[in-house]
């Protein structure tokens, strides 16, 4: 078999394979790279409001949770404590709360996480352990190869020598002025 | 090509199971024997158990915005806490688990705040003695042996295994 006809095979063959951790990897990656304008894992709610509570030395936990599930049913309360700036501050599932024990005024953050995309960040952090790194790895190889094997398939007015060359040198050339200018 | 796709997949979920069972059979043996220090109790004993695998459990006061890397367990009060890193073996903290108790083995670890920000690497040991030393090369040892002391001792936990309680 002549070597341009099994790498036509393999680059087809690996390229369909390849599709979903593409996806996976690019489609996160638009989520991480905005990671400082928004949180890529989580949707966040803010909830300003206004509570009733007795005197701090006789607030219960019971206290607390009532308050915060008349604020929002569907919150269930986990813990509380006094912060340093002596500030009520009160875990909840998916969330925290800080209340002013003094005007009884709060804040409350409650996330959700992003469907999907927090699945996919996961994937593309590689946090979930440490065979998924292997098999990440393996797809980053794969990936490479797809991508090298696709520079020596065509042949002829719009081959790599006569064609391809050009758009290559353009897509290197694009991340090599911004790290000339910015690295 | 579907064999292949199959037979990758199969390796793969026995590959991942196999693992998860060890795994469980020696978090299993080992709990028996390790004793679970609440995070004021594991300062109380720090010194002594640097570079060694500890268990504690606190609530978690914080969780790395980025992507979860660490988190910080609180003991008693605020003050009383430390930074937990996640690393390879625990992969990440997630936000939900903020306010939830946790159960951490790991490796205490610790630093010397200044000393290890200007020498991460503790290079300065043998190769340095090899030179002669003047005057000025022993004041400047002298220095940072005296900043070494003074000091604030930091400790942290390389994250090995994590529990929810």
């Amino acid at each position: 078999m002549k070597i341009r006809k099994l790498l036509r095979i393999l680059h087809r063959d690996f390229g369909y394979f390849i599709v979903g951790m593409t996806i996976v990897y690019a489609l996160s990656g638009i989520y991480l790279n905005h990671r400082h304008d928004f949180n890529p894992d989580y949707k966040i709610f803010i909830t300003d409001f206004r509570v009733e509570l007795p005197a701090l030395e006789e607030l219960s936990a019971e206290d607390v949770e009532e308050a915060l599930v008349s604020v929002n049913e569907d919150v269930i309360y986990k813990k509380h404590y006094i912060n340093n700036e002596g500030q009520i501050k009160v875990f909840i599932k998916n969330g925290e709360a800080v209340i002013n024990p003094n005007t009884g005024e709060g804040v409350m953050q409650y996330l959700q996480r992003r469907p999907f995309i927090y699945s996919l960040n996961k994937l593309h952090r590689a946090s979930i352990g440490t065979l998924w790194k292997w098999v990440s790895d393996i797809m980053a190889v794969i990936l490479i190869f797809v991508a090298v094997s696709g520079i020596f398939l065509l042949k002829g007015k719009r081959g790599f020598n006569r064609w391809g060359w050009w758009f290559m040198a353009a897509g290197i050339v694009v991340p090599l002025i911004f790290a000339l200018l910015y690295i | 090509m579907k064999k292949l796709a199959l037979l990758s997949i199969v390796v793969v979920l026995l590959f991942g199971c196999g693992q998860t069972n060890k795994n469980q059979q020696k978090s299993e043996e080992k709990s028996s024997e390790i004793v679970v220090l609440t995070i004021d109790e594991l300062y109380e004993k720090a010194p002594d158990l640097a570079d060694k695998e500890v268990v504690v459990k606190g609530t978690v006061m914080h969780v790395c915005k980025q992507g979860g890397a660490r988190c910080f367990l609180m003991g008693s009060n605020e003050d009383m806490n430390i930074r937990v890193e996640a690393g390879e073996k625990i992969g990440a903290f997630s936000q939900e688990m903020m306010g939830s108790e946790l159960e951490i083995s790991g490796v205490l670890k610790v630093v010397r705040t200044e000393a290890d920000a200007h020498n991460p690497g503790q290079e300065h040991g043998e190769e340095e003695q090899a030179h002669e030393e003047d005057e000025e090369t022993e004041e400047a040892h002298k220095i940072i042996a005296e900043a070494q002391e003074a000091a604030e001792v930091v400790y942290f936990i390389e994250g090995i295994k994590v529990k929810e309680l």
